[in-house]
């Protein structure tokens, strides 16, 4: 491959980051003159995920590169018609979106210098529109991507440096910036799906590997805010219905006409590893929240495996908690599925600790316990039920106090332990000892909680233990008769 | 004896409180009688007391300000509410609780006791057998604690225990024997947790090699009992191997999956082990390394005598010695052992049968130090063995005769000699006669305990010569001895100190005798009456009224009847285990009547099955709620 598409490459990337409304002009100004290659430049957004892709898609000559692709197909089994088809559809799709962008470009030559906000809505749009095309094609191509994949890889510089794929310096993005933005105008649209890492980063600030992975050896993605707390990732390009997985997309997209029922359609389009290939770079995620440790910042950085990881990650750490159990109204949850699993086991941790923490397993208790000095295990009543209506009444005053919080962080805490990786665990370590020392609870004010009924521990030697009985959902009554028992 | 005043003058308080020093309990008891400055000096100077009735106990705990140790072990009604009101006394210094067998005490009280006691260090609850994690944790409010023992408090589990060990974390010396609700992560906590560690007592726990893990990484442990530890095997031995650096003490009898390399890590890790208690070792020469052993107990092992001679010669500091049911034992083994452990203070040797009195003689004469001799089912020893134990173990203060037939009168009379005998054992020895009860009468004074089970050779006129001679008489076994009478039994009036007493099938004996027993012996504490079934109203009226003191009493198959056995448990103030099987003239409501009498104090039960659905539920649920535990028949 020519230096020149190299160049072109780095420009790629160095430019992404540095988005100028005067380069958004020039964006508008080079898509006229090349929406004839309009499926080629599809494929280039379809390749920001596969960034492997990308020099091959910078190729000028993008006729080129439809002849490359039919000689890959044709090298294997597939239907020239219904590929035929296929195209003949997307090309119908991309004159519209040509029809609609030669109308922005009119009347952004009248409104330049205007607001910036509809200069975004309008590149979203196309943006939209171009991702459902890319997709298409995608799922199109089919099996033929790999192939061409294969192709690509090989010619990339040394994929597992620092800086494998940017290896030029920056005055050479520059240049190439001014002479070939012509290609790469699309990619400065905000806010792909995907946003590519800016990859300066990556020459200086080595990745720590939480999985023992080579830093580099792995590209990092990273998603914004909205985009991971939005109901749905996958949108119909037909109606604009939004699905969270793209398999019910592609299935939803068969009510759309015969063309998405093919196989090819219908097919995972990410999947089609050919076996022999090299292995593509393996994609690793990072936490938009700034000073997380999960984001690529951090020193310590510890990149998330999935999307889904994300999300989770997200939501737990960074959102508001906002699923209550429905039980024993205490705990809460911002990931509905982690309420659902507290909630299957809710009331059946019978393993308490005086510090409020219930355990399902006896020897979690007293690993807990050895773990944590003052800690001691608590004696429930024999007839306890598990939650009795008072008892959880109780349990929300307190939550107003310290200790109710003390409570709730803890059960927060030992969630992220379970989600996340070591490093994770080691945070909520700390965090746990800091505000668990018997100090901490010195401090909270107990005053409130003596006129509190008879507790139903039998631990009437600290009022802390009384507290975090009537925090557990025991009803008072029980106390009370476990006391005249007693009395006997 | 009058004492001239200028006597007491010239003594000054000091002097009397060192004089008091040297004096033996009974002396005690008669010095602070003399005068009120004697009075004064034995309640200043008085640091244990063990308490018979709960009424005493304010009046005793007021009257002696410097007491240490305190035992209610045999107090009955003992109960929260006792505690609660000993509370309003203030603080008290005691540092040893014994609470052994409180039963009627939960954790209410338990907690207050350990409040009230701020300097508590000892506490034994054993036996509390309805004590559980509630009652541990009242018990870790004394964070002082040093002892515990807590054997077979059944409700016991890893919380409560992790209660205690987190409450006292200078535990040096804990016992949770037949505490079975404990599991490895109790021990586990115990052992990250009390790093002091000394003794420990994990008997008949169904803990796992973990357990064994965990104690291995004690840094002080000195003693481990691990009695009949079912799922301990070898391996969880072997990890003691590099374990435990200061331990001298072990005790793994009856582990079922305990063999011969397991003992032998143990034995490589610790020379210095002192003490080593096993079962089936089929194998000494491993033990032989063991230079400072002291104690070695291989009951059941195969011993042969050429291991034993290795052994002995090799672990000369043995002073306790057990091959009891070793079927190997024979006289050269003996032999070489008394020639080479000349300490030795204990020899056990019951139920080697080839052991003759060539053995006994060797070691009669060889160990001049010995103090208990145990040749229960020894058959070949005759009066020959006992002449030269007669004249050479002049220390000799226990000796275990049991089923030995060769013993006859004159075997007693070379026996008689050993003065020093405290205990002897004479069961079913059939071939003695009231003349060896005459020689051992004479000379024995000291003898506290004697067994006489099933001895049917001997009548009345030998077990006057023992209540003439040996006044010293606590404990007297003559069940079965089917010649006594009442002229015999009477003549027991004269032990004053005798506490324990077995009449078990004396058919011969009537009210007569048991209203002499009862009226003489004042401190009676056991009585044993079984299938003594010519005993009219008469001698329970008596024993109603005179035995103030029993503790524990058996009237199964006794013809007591109703009124008799109302009068008895009402009056028997401190009666506590009541065993009253098949009572052929007691009706439903004269058990009712008569368990209601005492239900406030009853801390064991044995009843008549059937009882069980006639009684009224009310009763039993009291019986229940104090603590007392019922035994159905």
């Amino acid at each position: 491959m020519e230096p020149e598409d190299d160049l072109c490459q780095n420009n790629w990337g160095g430019s992404s980051s540095s988005s100028s409304s005067k380069r958004r002009e020039q964006v508008c100004f080079t898509s006229q003159h090349k929406w004839e290659d309009a499926s080629i430049l599809d494929y280039e957004m379809g390749m920001e995920e596969e960034p492997a892709f990308q020099e091959n898609s910078n190729n000028n000559n993008g006729g080129q590169v439809n002849v490359d692709f039919l000689q890959g197909v044709r090298a294997q089994a597939w239907d020239p018609r219904t590929m035929l088809s296929n195209l003949s559809f997307m090309e119908e799709k991309i004159h519209e979106l040509q029809d609609l962008v030669h109308l922005m470009v009119a009347r952004n030559g009248q409104l330049q210098g205007r607001q910036e906000q509809l200069v975004a809505q309008q590149q979203q749009l196309i943006t939209t529109d171009l991702t459902s095309i890319i997709i298409q094609l995608i799922s199109t191509a089919g099996s033929l991507l790999p192939s061409v994949k294969h192709h690509n890889m090989s010619t990339a510089p040394g994929p597992f440096t620092g800086s494998a794929l940017f290896p030029y310096p920056r005055e050479a993005n520059n240049l190439a910036s001014q002479t070939l933005n012509n290609n790469t105008c699309e990619f400065d649209l905000p806010k792909p799906i995907v946003v590519e890492e800016e990859h300066e980063m990556k020459d200086e600030d080595d990745v720590e590997e939480g999985e023992n992975l080579l830093p580099g050896s792995y590209e990092i993605l990273q998603l914004e805010k909205e985009e991971i707390l939005a109901p749905h990732t996958h949108f119909c390009t037909i109606c604009g219905k939004g699905f969270k997985r793209d398999a019910n997309l592609r299935m939803h997209m068969r009510g759309h006409g015969d063309e998405y029922k093919t196989p090819a359609a219908l097919a995972k389009p990410n999947k089609e590893a050919v076996p022999g290939s090299e292995p593509m770079l393996i994609k690793r995620y990072s936490c938009p929240f700034p000073g997380c440790k999960r984001n690529k910042d951090h020193k310590k950085f510890q990149p998330l495996k999935t999307i889904l990881c994300v999300k989770n990650h997200y939501k737990r750490t960074h959102c508001d908690k906002s699923f209550t159990c429905s039980r024993c109204h205490t705990k809460k949850f911002s990931v509905i599925a982690d309420l659902k699993t507290h909630e299957k086991h809710c009331g059946k941790n019978k393993w308490l600790c005086s510090c409020g923490t219930t355990f399902s397993r006896k020897d979690k208790l007293f690993g807990h316990i050895a773990l944590f000095q003052g800690h001691t295990p608590a004696i429930p009543l024999e007839e306890t039920k598990p939650s009795a209506q008072k008892g959880s009444s109780a349990c929300e005053n307190s939550n107003n106090n310290n200790t109710g919080m003390v409570g709730f962080n803890l059960g927060s805490a030992t969630n992220a332990i379970e989600e996340v990786a070591q490093p994770g665990f080691m945070d909520g370590k700390i965090r746990f000892e800091d505000s668990f020392s018997p100090l901490s609870f010195d401090t909270c004010n107990f005053g409130g909680f003596h006129e509190f009924p008879r507790p139903m521990f039998d631990d009437s030697e600290s009022s802390f233990q009384m507290l975090i009985s009537s925090a557990c959902g025991f009803s008072p009554r029980n106390g009370g008769e476990s006391v005249s028992n007693t009395s006997l | 004896m009058p004492l001239s005043p200028s006597i007491l003058s010239v003594l000054s308080e000091d002097l009397l409180v060192r004089v008091y020093g040297f004096l033996d309990p009974p002396c005690r008891k008669k010095w602070r009688l003399v005068s009120k400055e004697f009075h004064r000096v034995d309640s200043l100077s008085r640091t244990s007391i063990r308490i018979l009735r709960v009424e005493f106990l304010p009046a005793l705990l007021s009257n002696y300000p410097n007491l240490s140790s305190l035992d209610l072990s045999v107090c009955p009604k003992l109960d929260d509410d006792v505690v609660l009101r000993l509370a309003s006394h203030g603080a008290v210094s005691i540092k040893s609780l014994n609470l052994s067998r409180a039963t009627a005490l939960r954790a209410r009280g338990l907690e207050t006791l350990a409040r009230l006691c701020r300097g508590l260090e000892r506490v034994d609850v054993s036996h509390c057998w309805g004590f559980g994690d509630r009652e541990a944790a009242a018990l870790s409010v004394a964070a002082g604690l040093r002892e515990v023992r807590m054997d077979k408090c059944l409700s016991l589990s890893d919380v409560g225990l992790a209660r205690i060990v987190l409450g006292c974390s200078n535990l040096s010396k804990i016992s949770l024997k037949w505490c079975m609700e404990i599991s490895d992560l109790g021990i586990d906590l115990l052992c990250k947790k009390c790093k002091d560690l000394r003794s420990l007592d994990v008997s008949y726990l169904k803990i796992t090699n973990d357990s064994i893990r965990s104690i291995a990484l004690l840094p002080k442990l000195e003693v481990l009992e691990m009695v009949n530890c079912p799922l301990v095997d070898d391996d969880g031995l072997q990890y003691l191997e590099n374990g435990c650096p200061s331990l001298q003490e072990i005790d793994v009898t009856r582990c079922e999956r305990v063999s011969l390399s397991g003992v032998v890590s143990i034995v490589r890790g610790h020379p210095d082990l002192q003490h080593l208690k096993a079962i089936s070792l089929s194998f000494l020469h491993n033990i032989k390394a063991l230079k400072h052993l002291k104690t070695l107990w291989i009951d059941g092992a195969r011993v042969s005598d050429s291991s034993l001679l290795t052994l002995s010669s090799s672990c000369r500091s043995l002073t306790d010695i057990g091959v009891s049911k070793c079927v190997g034992v024979t006289d050269i083994g003996v032999v070489g052992l008394a020639r080479n452990c000349i300490n030795l203070k204990t020899l056990n040797l019951a139920c080697c049968g080839f052991v003759t009195d060539a053995a006994i003689s060797a070691v009669a004469q060889s160990c001049r130090n010995l103090e208990t001799l145990k040749l229960e089912s020894c058959h070949m020893i005759t009066e020959k063995g006992l002449q030269s134990l007669g004249c050479y173990s002049k220390d000799l203060q226990e000796l275990d005769l049991t089923d030995c037939y060769g013993v006859n009168d004159r075997g007693l009379e070379y026996i008689s000699k050993c003065s020093n005998l405290l205990r002897l054992k004479l069961g079913l020895c059939t071939n003695i006669s009231d003349k060896g009860m005459f020689h051992i009468g004479s000379k024995c004074s000291k003898l506290l305990e004697l067994d006489l089970y099933r001895c049917g050779g001997f009548g009345d006129d030998g077990l006057a010569a023992i209540s003439r001679g040996c006044k010293s008489l606590n404990r007297l076994i003559i069940s079965y001895c089917g010649e006594l009478t009442d002229a015999g039994v009477e003549q027991t009036r004269q032990l004053e100190h005798l506490s324990h007493l077995e009449l078990r099938g004396l058919k011969n004996i009537t009210g007569a005798g048991l209203a002499a027993v009862a009226c003489g012996c004042k401190k009676l504490d056991y009585l044993d009456l079984k299938k003594c079934e010519n005993i009219d109203d008469s001698g329970f009226w008596a024993l109603a009224y005179f035995a103030r003191n029993l503790r524990q009493i058996n009237l199964c198959y006794c013809s007591v009847s109703d009124t008799a056995l109302c009068m008895l448990m009402s009056n028997l103030s401190r009666v506590q285990d009541v065993d009253l099987v098949n009572l052929n003239r007691v009706t439903v409501e004269g058990s009712e009547f008569a368990l209601r009498a005492c239900c406030n104090r009853l801390k064991k039960l044995k009843l008549f099955a059937p009882l069980r659905f006639l009684l009224s539920s009310e009763l039993l649920e009291m019986l229940h709620a104090r603590g007392c535990r019922i035994r159905w028949d």
